[in-house]
């Protein structure tokens, strides 16, 4: 089926447009860090809030069943677990499974100011219209747009930001958004620029339905780590930022960093998007491993693609068991989760584009 | 890998605080780390033994194990390996001949088959086996212990709520006993309180993870012992059975000999190649399809099947891949003495793919006066580029073949091997023929009455990849369970729900209710224990009485005991 | 892109050495605190293992080298000899001379028969082929047949080297792989050149996998011939 050149132009148009919103909503959270609500108090209540958050909601809960008054999980301190009122007694499970969800939804609306919901407002639509430019891209080519390096990057890119969408409403880490946010723009500009290749056909040995479960995998996890590495990157920063302070010497750029979290909710931030990402990867190293098996006889010969891949997951497997040993959690294993990134960025950059392998379906010549 | 440990590790694991030293001195209340303590008279070999073990089998080795592991897999991936590229290799060691064989010394060009690296694996599943073993008899001898008792305060665990009921303690326990285990915690019941705890799992999870991998590497094993691999060329309109002798290349495991091969025979019909015919991409194959014809035992019923990329055949176990493909041209050489000397196709090998122009040597060892032999090109698309000739398409739209040809000795008796694509000039002289590419039909007319040489046309090979591997299967297997223990260890929250009932201000009862979670990789222990605290106080039932004013801010409850992450 | 073949050699083995091992027994005093009794194991295993590497790399360039250079199975190599009690029983083999006159393997029962699996183009093949020519004749009076079975040639480059080494015995054109493969079973060759001598009652006596000499295989002849 010949390529549909139109919507091929149109998918390159919709990205374009992405990059531009992705920039806008980076300089919203960067106006957040600048202009924001003073969120100090905040942080300090949010320190608290981690330890007593699932009391004050168990609390919460409680005063829910019976109708007592909802207080903000923030006041959780104020919530006497006791305090009953009257009326609701027989609101029953139900009714307090709403109160709890409504006592959360109140407890989030608290902190979070203008310029956060403007940026992730912007995230938001220019992750639509990523998503729709990825789609578009692969209506054009008849199959799943990533095939080359620049759809690999381009959806990549894409999992990040909604992966990252996805943390900061779970684990309310706003204070993300810059710098995932810069990340992207700049990984998403050179992939216009740099590495762009034209919308066109796979070569036989890519015509197998393994490369959409192969290749969607590692695009996945990819996208996750790209955001644990982003978080760690900025844990090194804040911890030694933190360390300066406890040790009395003078910090530079305070601004930004006493506004960001301490270094324990980053440091496990980002040991659970490495938990989401760890058996992706495996999957899709896996999957890799079938694949070669139908196409080249054999499912693992050390390729030089595939050997990184291992390495970059050996290399994981070395941080979830760093964190598992005294001694070898915070700092240590931020570097090694940082350095399995590298290997990873390392494989998808150098590997496949200049090591001659089986691998070398970059698109580019 | 941590939790249970033998002493001087748990000890060095709980101490966070004040150093190294802090450790030793926490073993000094053991009293076996006690006599190790002492200076080293009577430490005796088995004692060295027994450090070495513990050592091996500790956490910190593993990490150092499996760094070295990534490390080492580093230079398999930039040096050329002999096991998949032994040219390469080669040309390394030309092109830098003091270094190539400093690094050979140290299997660099064969890491994964190298001793060192062996040893590192081994040395890693040494140190696994010996963690998982004595985890997994401790995991099923635990799995019918029943959970710890209540603590006594659970206001200080991690999370906490209380509650007043109009029950009376022995109910309310019983209701709540019933609540959990119909969530199917396994559940202690005792006459003040009430143990609940879930999510043995994840243990069984992290053990089938390492289990696994083991099996990964036995099934690795199991195909490098008797499992082979080869690669044949095959011209179109040739058949080929599948031995020794037949086989281009032949990677047999260890303990395979020439008689273990499955007897299948096999004959390509036909080849056809398609490419991209326009556009930006111009050139690039779209399709490849091999008409063959095989049979899986001398004599049996011949079946028909058409091999493409991606799609082997699948004959009595072994699968056969088609690799590549390229021309053969056809040719015909009279010797000096009238006899015809060579007649048949000769495989050429392509050296770029956007126009496949291939490269290939015809030798003619038994010619008479001379020995004869010819290099050169096969272009399947000629043109002509500034007087240069080349391939413009790979598609045989204007077949030719340009040849240098020689006379003399090709050095074939000698005994040792050459490659047949290639030609050893050092014996031979160039002869003088007018340079000029031949279509389908034309002739070298050589000089001195050596012969003629006459270009008949083309055929198209393909190469094949015979692979027999009976650790595939398991190999799968092991993999499916390695990711399965993956996502239960992950998923799976071991988690501990207590629940006390004790009289309270005016014949209520007042029933507290703790959480604890051990290692909540993913979150969620806080809504799953507010939602079984509401539950169990849907269960219990309301106060006979409303509440006092509330008296103000109650303390930080905090846990003393922070679970550890990762577990 | 799709892997290429590169030439028409066979590979030997390639040693998987493995070398295990615990830390060795330093000595250390033990008062030494936890963190450098880790860094000594481990430096100790390093060590071991780069030990193991000097040592275990020489040998496998070795075992390559030797691989590269010639074209059997490692560990066939050689000559094999079935005592009389202990010989396997040829297989049937028919097939067609280059003359296009057919052959069959029974046909010789009561003679000792030597067949020879070559190629033109085979190297090792060329060296050895003036000794089986002069053999052939030596034996020509007696109850010995020669046969050839050509692997992958054109018949005109089979003919054209039968013609130079003066090659008097019939060979059979196994374009197909055929008659190796009737072999495979019993006694398969195991590279090019293969020289199986067959006794009198149809049994394979012995196998000299890559160039046979004169004196050898007359000896082996000569001995088949009597037993």
């Amino acid at each position: 089926m010949p390529i549909n050149v139109g919507l091929a132009h149109l998918s390159n148009g919709l990205l374009l447009t992405a990059v531009v919103i992705y920039a806008v909503a980076m300089l919203a959270f960067a106006c957040d860090f600048a202009f924001g609500k003073k969120r100090a108090p905040a942080v300090a209540r949010a320190r608290v809030r981690e330890l007593v958050s699932a009391k004050a909601a168990a609390g919460a809960a409680d005063s829910a069943v019976v109708g007592g008054p909802v207080v903000e999980a923030e006041d959780g301190l104020a919530d006497e677990p006791l305090a009953d009122g009257p009326g609701a007694d027989g609101s029953g499970p139900r009714g307090a499974e709403d109160g709890a969800a409504e006592a959360v939804r109140r407890a989030g609306r608290g902190p979070v100011g203008f310029w956060v919901t403007t940026a992730v407002a912007l995230t938001c639509v220019g992750l639509a219209l990523h998503s729709a430019g990825v789609l578009t891209r692969g209506l054009a080519v008849h199959r799943l747009p990533w095939g080359d390096m620049y759809e690999f990057v381009t959806a990549l890119t894409c999992v990040a930001v909604a992966f990252f969408l996805g943390a900061m409403v779970r684990y309310r880490a706003y204070y993300m958004g810059l710098f995932v946010m810069a990340s992207v723009v700049l990984v998403l500009g050179l992939a216009e620029t740099v590495i762009y290749t034209p919308a066109g056909e796979l070569p036989p040995a890519l015509q197998s339905y393994w490369l959409a479960i192969h290749v969607t995998a590692m695009t996945l996890a990819t996208g996750i780590f790209f955001v644990a590495a982003v978080t760690g990157v900025t844990y090194l920063v804040v911890d030694r930022h933190a360390r300066r302070v406890a040790a009395g010497r003078p910090a530079g750029a305070d601004g930004i960093l006493r506004r960001l979290p301490g270094p324990a909710e980053l440091d496990r931030l980002a040991y659970r998007t490495i938990v989401f990402g760890f058996p992706v990867w495996t999957f899709g190293v896996m999957a890799g491993a079938i694949w070669a098996d139908y196409a080249w006889g054999s499912y693992w010969s050390w390729d030089p693609t595939e050997t990184w891949a291992f390495i970059t997951w050996v290399v994981y497997a070395c941080f979830l068991h760093a964190r598992a040993t005294a001694g070898w959690r915070g700092r240590r294993a931020a570097v090694i989760q940082l350095t399995a990134f590298v290997c990873l960025l390392f494989n998808v950059l150098v590997v496949s584009l200049i090591i001659p392998g089986q691998h070398s379906y970059a698109g580019l010549h | 890998m941590t939790g249970l440990r033998i002493p001087p590790e748990a000890g060095a694991e709980r101490v966070r605080a004040g150093g190294e030293w802090t450790a030793e001195l926490a073993d000094a209340a053991d009293p076996q780390a006690q006599a190790s303590a002492r200076p080293a008279r009577r430490f005796g070999v088995a004692g060295w033994l027994r450090w070495g073990w513990r050592q091996l089998t500790s956490m910190r080795t593993a990490l150092i194990l499996l760094f070295l592991l990534a490390v080492g897999s580093v230079p398999g991936s930039l040096l050329p390996q002999e096991g998949s590229n032994p040219e390469a290799v080669a040309q390394y060691y030309a092109a830098h001949p003091g270094l190539a064989p400093i690094l050979a010394r140290f299997s660099l060009f064969n890491v994964f088959g190298a001793p060192w690296f062996a040893a590192i694996y081994l040395l890693l599943f040494l140190s696994l086996v010996g963690c998982v073993l004595p985890r997994t008899v401790r995991m099923v001898g635990s799995a019918r212990q029943p959970p710890p008792r209540a603590p006594r305060h659970l206001v200080r665990l991690p999370l906490s709520v209380s509650y007043r009921t109009a029950q009376p303690p022995e109910q309310a326990l019983a209701s709540a006993a019933r609540l959990l285990s119909g969530k199917r915690f396994r559940v202690r019941a005792e006459a003040d309180w009430v143990a609940a705890e879930k999510g043995y799992l994840r243990e069984a999870g992290n053990l089938l993870f390492h289990i696994a991998l083991l099996a990964v590497l036995v099934s690795i094993g199991l195909g490098g012992l008797y499992g082979y691999k080869a690669n044949r060329l095959l011209v179109a309109g040739t058949s080929f059975s599948n031995t020794v002798t037949a086989l281009d290349v032949f990677r047999p495991g260890r303990l395979v000999t020439p008689g273990d091969l499955q007897p299948f025979s096999l004959t390509l019909d036909s080849f056809s190649a398609s490419y991209v015919m326009s556009g930006t991409l111009m050139g690039q194959p779209s399709a490849f399809n091999a008409a063959l014809t095989y049979t899986s035992a001398p004599g049996g019923p011949s079946r028909r099947y058409v091999l493409t990329v991606n799609h082997p055949l699948v004959v009595d176990g072994v699968r056969v891949f088609l690799l590549g493909h390229g021309y053969a041209p056809e040719f015909r050489v009279t010797d000096g003495t009238g006899h015809v000397v060579l007649n048949g196709p000769v495989p050429f090998i392509p050296v770029e793919t956007s126009g496949f122009t291939s490269e290939g040597a015809i030798k003619v060892p038994d010619a008479s006066p001379q020995q004869l032999g010819f290099a050169g090109v096969f272009l399947p698309t000629t043109v002509d580029v500034g007087g240069r000739l080349a391939s413009a398409f790979p598609a045989p739209l204007k077949p030719s073949v340009s040849l240098v040809s020689y006379a003399g000795n090709l050095g074939m008796n000698g005994g040792t091997s050459q490659s047949v694509y290639t030609l050893d000039t050092a014996g031979l002289h160039q002869l003088a023929v007018a340079p000029r590419p031949l279509t389908a039909g034309q002739s070298i007319q050589l000089p001195g009455h050596l012969g003629t040489l006459t270009y008949l046309g083309y055929r198209q090979w393909i190469s094949l990849a015979i692979t027999y591997d009976p650790g595939q299967f398991p190999a799968l297997v092991s993999g499916i369970a390695v990711l399965g223990g993956l996502l239960l260890s992950f998923m799976v929250r071991r988690r501990r729900v207590f629940v006390r009932a004790g009289p309270g201000p005016a014949g209520e009862t007042i029933i507290e209710v703790g959480g604890l979670s051990r290692s909540d990789a993913s979150g969620g222990f806080e809504d799953e224990f507010s939602g079984l605290a509401t539950e169990i106080r849907g269960v219990i039932g309301p106060p006979a009485s409303p509440a006092p004013a509330p008296r103000g801010r109650p303390e930080e409850h905090r846990g003393d005991h922070e679970p550890p992450e990762g577990e | 892109m799709l892997r290429l073949p590169t030439s028409v050699r066979l590979v030997s083995r390639r040693a998987v050495g493995a070398a295990t091992g615990t830390g060795a027994a330093p000595r250390l005093a033990t008062l030494v605190p936890l963190a450098r009794r880790s860094a000594a194991a481990a430096a100790v295993a390093a060590v071991v293992v780069l030990g193991a590497a000097a040592c275990g790399g020489g040998a496998t360039a070795q075992q390559t080298a030797e691989g590269n250079g010639s074209s059997f199975v490692s560990g066939t190599y050689g000559t094999t000899v079935f005592r009389p009690g202990g010989r396997p029983v040829a297989p049937q083999v028919t097939g067609t001379t280059l003359t296009g006159t057919r052959f069959l393997l029974s046909a010789d029962r009561g003679a000792v028969v030597v067949l020879n699996f070559w190629g033109s183009w085979c190297s090792p093949c060329r060296e050895e082929a003036p000794a089986l020519g002069a053999l052939a004749r030596h034996f020509s009076g007696a109850d010995v047949r020669f046969v050839g079975v050509d692997i992958r040639d054109d018949t005109a480059s089979a003919e054209a080297f039968m013609r130079t080494f003066r090659i008097g015995y019939p060979s059979l054109s196994d374009p197909a792989d055929a008659i190796a493969l009737d072999f495979s079973g019993t006694v398969p060759p195991a590279g090019i050149p293969t020289t199986l001598v067959i006794d009198r009652s149809g049994r394979i006596a012995a196998r000299i996998v890559g160039t046979a000499s004169y004196d050898g295989l007359e000896a082996l002849i000569a001995s088949v011939e009597r037993a």
